[in-house]
C-alpha cells in the first residue's frame, strides 16, 4: 500500500491550513500525436531549479519560470525549491530532473530528440487561479513555439 | 506526470499519470545512479501508448528496496517532519 502523503504534509505545515488540491477546471487530455519515437520530449519539473547563472527563484509564491538548457553540461543546477525534502535531491537533481537520462534515451532511439530546454517553476504555490489562467499558459506556448510533442510533468 | 505521491495524484487528475512506488523527492532514484534514472524514465515513457483516459495512473511496480520491504517509510516521515519550518 503506497504512503499516504496529504496526512504528513498536514503535520509538517501545521498551524498553517492544510494544502488545498485543485483539478483543472479545463479539459486537461489531449491526444498523443506522434510515437514516443518520433516525438521531442521536455521536462517541466516543480522544483523550482536552475542553472546557477540564472536568477533565483526566490519568494515562496514565485509564479516565474526558467528554462533550463538540456544539456547535461551545459551547468551546475541549483535547486530553490523549500520543501523539507530538498537535502537528498540537492545532492544530485538528477533525481528529480533526469536530463541526463533523457539525454541518452534519445542517443538510443527510445525518444526521437529532446527539446532544446526544460522548464522549472515553483511547486506547492497557492495561487491556483494565476497558475491556471498565467503560469500554465506561457509555459504552453514556450513548448509550442520549441515545437515539442511531449512534455513530461515531474512533481517535486 | 511522473509522481511518488499516489494519494496527491489521485485527487487532481492528471491527463496521465505514472506511479512510482520511491520515497517522494526520489521518483528516478538514489543519487548517482543514472542506470536506475534510466530505467525510470524509459518504463514511464512505454506506458505513454496504454492511457486512455484523463485520470488514469499506471504503476509498473519500482520498489525502494529490493526486497519490497518499507522501512524507508519510517525515515521519510521522520525526515519530512524534521525539516517543520524550513
Amino acid at each position: 500500500m503506497a504512503l499516504e502523503y496529504l496526512p504528513i504534509m498536514a503535520q509538517s505545515g501545521a498551524p498553517k491550513p492544510p494544502r488545498i488540491l485543485v483539478s483543472p477546471s479545463k479539459p486537461s487530455w489531449c491526444s498523443v500525436i506522434k510515437p514516443v519515437q518520433q516525438s521531442r520530449v521536455a521536462l517541466l519539473t516543480s522544483a523550482a531549479l536552475r542553472l546557477a547563472v540564472q536568477q533565483p527563484f526566490t519568494p515562496k509564491e514565485d509564479l516565474t519560470y526558467r528554462l533550463v538548457p538540456s544539456d547535461p553540461n551545459a551547468g551546475e543546477i541549483v535547486i530553490d525549491h523549500h520543501s523539507g525534502i530538498g537535502r537528498v535531491p540537492k545532492q544530485d537533481p538528477e533525481i528529480v530532473f533526469p536530463r541526463t537520462a533523457l539525454a541518452a534515451l534519445a542517443r538510443k532511439g527510445t525518444i526521437g530528440e529532446v527539446s532544446p530546454f526544460h522548464v522549472s517553476f515553483m511547486g506547492g504555490l497557492r495561487r491556483h487561479t494565476e497558475i491556471e489562467n498565467d503560469l500554465a499558459p506561457a509555459i504552453a506556448a514556450e513548448l509550442q513555439r520549441a515545437q515539442v510533442d511531449l512534455a513530461l510533468l515531474v512533481p517535486y | 506526470m511522473i509522481g511518488t505521491a499516489l494519494d496527491i495524484m489521485r485527487k487532481v487528475t492528471p491527463p496521465r499519470a505514472v506511479f512510482i512506488d520511491h520515497p517522494v523527492g526520489r521518483p528516478f532514484g538514489r543519487p548517482h545512479d543514472r542506470a536506475r534514472n534510466e530505467a525510470v524514465l524509459t518504463r514511464a515513457l512505454a506506458e505513454l501508448p496504454n492511457f486512455t483516459s484523463s485520470g488514469e495512473i499506471r504503476d509498473p511496480h519500482f520498489q525502494w528496496q529490493p526486497d519490497g520491504g518499507r522501512v524507508w517509510e519510517k525515515e521519510l516521515r521522520e525526515e519530512m517532519l524534521s525539516a517543520r519550518g524550513e
